[in-house]
């Protein structure tokens, strides 16, 4: 009897070990049809992989409105499978397991990690990338291959409230202005009530990155280092802490907001500095702001800085339907396609040649955003939100910094000493 | 026999739904890590075998150590605090009182809600212009008040327990009736003193405690025993949603206990802390043991309060095995280090297996 069942015991977990293997064997049963179906040349099924949130919506839209018909009659169906929660854990899973789609989103700050699994498929020869604005092919160019094509973009820029500045009997930030007579501006702002605060800055490096560029800094050297002891670096530290330690610039946090947007939406604070993507924003959630937009100032190096946020596609190299796959990779970064992108005033379309787009010279607050949005990409020192082999964890030891000089529980130059050896450390590890 | 046989087969086929899950997703995902773990596997390549290279880089990371630290103090603070915490808490919900229910109901609010909807919100609380930075300032701003209130209510009743006990009466220090009398009569006092403007609220400037974004620690040396805050900001919290979760199970457990020996010791003079200690407290020692044993294997997995935190705090200073396994698998942009997370996952298992070993030692699971 008890041998019985210890004999049907050892059985039955033989047999559970053995069953994913079974279903291992199963899938590529299932992909084996696709390929067939490819040769036959009836119909072609091109899954995209991309961000869950208000993605979907969008680019169901896309496919759906703008460019699907046009695929259909050559045969390709296509289909968005939106990946929820982290992207970057649930695509290394994907491509791992042999189940990530044709086609699929990778973003800049992590494309040197999607781009070493071997999963994606050098585009050289297979697409045209000169009509597409150089950084933002520079920024998926590795060893001299390019793996992806950016679907939009996105940058910085100076959103005012021209009420509170009007209040205030200050002169608009515009094009002209550097840090000093910006830092003017900011002061007298905040000078019009307890408050009010000329500017809100996140101890944040997505935002504080931008002030370093523009003092001449460089995130990374020939060697893949980094340097925060380097006086730019300090100059442009001392510039952005120091607002915020005299009390005319305030961090989003300390007014109970998550981020710039929502600090500026609360109407307490002159200017946001923030891409795009607040426009959707405002336009939901502080409808009655009059805003007006204009350039990030020009830095001690006599020049601008900016970053370049962005999102790519690419091919999968196992993608069963490789030629299917190309086609509609063009038709997602076509011109039309990049104009029904832009007209939903989420980002900015990866093309030089919508420079000259009606839309962006309707002359409208948002139309004007976009287009100061569009020209950040090429004015100054403007590099792409990407840390390297680092990743995210790269900027984690400046943020800290920021926010323990900010509340003045460390001055600068210990605060940096500190950031310095905790990058260093996060370098050396990833190589 | 043959029936028998016929009804453990009758058996295997009612758990074999349970079993199969189980072995697909434990029994066979644990075979995989654990022999990931001595392979430098990657999710791309083809695993190649490196003994034990993998669990001695372990202890060369920084992070690691910095995590096994993190980890164990948390462990320790959380599962005393809230296993004390829960059962006093359940021990005076087992009282007879009116409108018990809602006690219990109110009490145990804070498990039922999800613990990302709870992190999200002590988040918003920790800001340096958030609730608990407030209701500091605020107490703070009315100290003189709520010093004169004090000081009447100690006066009056002092005052009140010497007459009865001048009058003969065994008045005790803590009589509820004259304690009521005394706490009207101080307010009353404390309310015209501030008209009259004797008293008045102090200007203080806001507190400002960084709960968040900073790397200070408590006591800041020797390094192993030093607590980053914002790992105290998620203890508090995660102690908060943990307490009503196990008061129930001592409750349950309370309710076991005859109410006679309660009434027993009453009449033989016992105080009720005594009672706690010689009558609660062993009755309910098996469960105690359990409550003990799942605290600790909850808070050494702790995860995603760390993961909800995210860049709102410095990563070394909240980071805890289970992270530090997840941030190894899907380290930025790098290839996934299978083999390093999956040792440190097998390390965080076995290491939570000898601590609950080592516990069953200390905490009897029968009363002898």
């Amino acid at each position: 009897m008890k041998k019985l069942v210890k004999m049907l015991t050892a059985v039955l977990l033989v047999t559970l070990i053995a069953l994913p293997l079974f279903a291992g064997g199963k899938q590529e049963k299932q992909t084996a049809p696709a390929s067939v179906e490819t040769a036959s040349k009836k119909e072609v099924q091109i899954r995209i992989m991309g961000y869950g949130g208000q993605d979907p919506a969008v680019v169901v839209r896309l496919l759906d409105e703008v460019i699907g018909e046009g695929l259909e009659k050559e045969g390709i169906k296509l289909s968005y499978e939106p990946l929820e929660g982290d992207y970057n854990a649930a695509l290394f899973n994907a491509l791992s397991a042999g189940t990530a789609a044709d086609i699929f989103y990778i973003p800049v700050e992590t494309a040197p990690g999607i781009i070493a699994t071997g999963k994606v498929l050098p585009l050289n020869g297979l697409v045209d990338t000169s009509p597409f604005i150089d950084s933002l092919v520079e920024a998926y160019t590795f060893n001299g291959k390019i793996y992806g094509i950016a679907k939009d973009f996105n940058t910085l820029a100076l959103h005012y409230n021209k009420d509170l500045f009007d209040k205030a009997g200050v002169a608009y930030p515009d094009e002209n202005d550097n840090w000093d007579t910006l830092r003017e501006k900011i002061g007298k702002l905040a000078g019009i009530g307890d408050n009010i605060y000329g500017i809100s800055l996140p101890a944040d490096y997505a935002r504080f990155g931008a002030f370093a560029f523009a003092a001449g800094w460089k995130p990374f050297d020939e060697k893949g280092n980094t340097n925060l002891l380097d006086p730019k670096f300090k100059t442009a530290v001392e510039y952005y802490t120091g607002m915020v330690r005299e009390g005319i610039a305030v961090q989003p946090s300390d007014l109970g907001q998550g981020w710039t947007g929502g600090a500026f939406a609360t109407e307490q604070v002159g200017i946001a500095v923030e891409g795009a993507w607040i426009l959707g924003f405002l336009r939901n959630e502080a409808p009655n702001i009059q805003y007006g937009t204009t350039f990030m100032p020009v830095g001690p190096s006599g020049e601008r800085g900016n970053f370049l946020y962005t999102v790519a596609y690419g091919i999968n190299t196992d993608s069963p339907n490789r030629e299917a796959a190309v086609k509609v990779l063009e038709a997602l970064t076509s011109e039309e396609a990049q104009q029904f992108v832009l007209e939903q005033g989420l980002a900015i379309p990866s093309r030089k040649a919508l420079v000259d787009n009606p839309f962006l010279k309707k002359g409208t607050p948002e139309a004007e955003a976009n287009r100061v949005v569009f020209e950040g990409s090429r004015m100054g020192f403007v590099y792409g939100y990407q840390f390297g082999k680092v990743g995210t964890d790269w900027f984690r030891p400046i943020n800290s910094a920021l926010a323990t000089i900010m509340t003045g529980e460390k001055d600068i130059d210990t605060a940096l000493k500190q950031a310095q050896s905790e990058i260093e450390a996060l370098i050396e590890r990833a190589k | 026999m043959k029936v028998k046989s016929r009804e453990t087969i009758a058996a295997l086929m009612f758990l074999a739904p349970f079993l199969i899950i189980l072995g697909i997703f434990f029994v066979y995902a644990c075979v995989r890590a654990v022999i990931f773990s001595f392979t430098d596997y990657n999710l791309f390549n083809t695993p190649r075998w490196v003994g034990l290279a993998n669990y001695t880089a372990l202890f060369r990371e920084a992070n690691f150590l910095r995590a096994l630290r993190n980890s164990i103090l948390y462990s320790i603070i959380v599962t005393t605090i809230q296993t004390i915490g829960a059962l006093i808490i359940a021990s005076i919900l087992n009282a007879k009182l009116k409108g018990l229910n809602l006690f219990r109901s109110a009490y145990y609010m804070p498990s039922i809600a999800s613990s990302v909807v709870i992190t999200l919100i002590f988040l918003w609380m920790y800001q340096r212009r958030g609730l608990f930075n407030y209701l500091a300032t605020q107490l703070l701003r009315y100290a003189p008040i709520i010093l004169i209130f004090l000081g009447f209510t100690l006066v009056i009743q002092t005052v009140l327990v010497l007459y009865e006990r001048l009058r003969g009466f065994p008045a005790k220090w803590f009589d509820p009736a004259l304690l009521v009398t005394s706490i009207l009569l101080s307010a009353a006092g404390t309310f015209v003193v501030s008209i009259l403007g004797l008293v008045s609220l102090r200007e203080v400037p806001p507190v400002d405690f960084i709960w968040l974004q900073t790397k200070q620690q408590i006591p800041s040396r020797p390094e192993f025993l030093a607590m980053p805050i914002p790992l105290i900001a998620i203890m508090i919290q995660n102690i908060f949603t943990t307490i009503p979760t196990f008061m129930l199970i001592f409750l349950a457990a309370l309710k076991d206990v005859p109410i006679s020996y309660y009434e027993a010791a009453s009449l033989d003079g016992a105080t009720a802390i005594q009672k706690f200690f010689h009558i609660t407290v062993p009755a309910v020692q098996p469960v105690l043991f359990l409550v003990v044993a799942l605290g600790m294997i909850g808070t050494l997995q702790m995860f995603d309060q760390v993961a909800i935190f995210g860049n709102a705090v410095p990563l070394e200073s909240v980071i805890t095995l289970a992270y530090f396994v997840y941030n190894r698998m899907f380290p930025g942009a790098q290839l996934p280090e299978v083999g390093l997370a999956s040792a440190a996952a097998i390390f965080l298992a076995l290491f939570t297996l000898t601590l609950v070993v080592l516990q069953r030692t200390i905490i009897k699971s029968e009363v002898k």
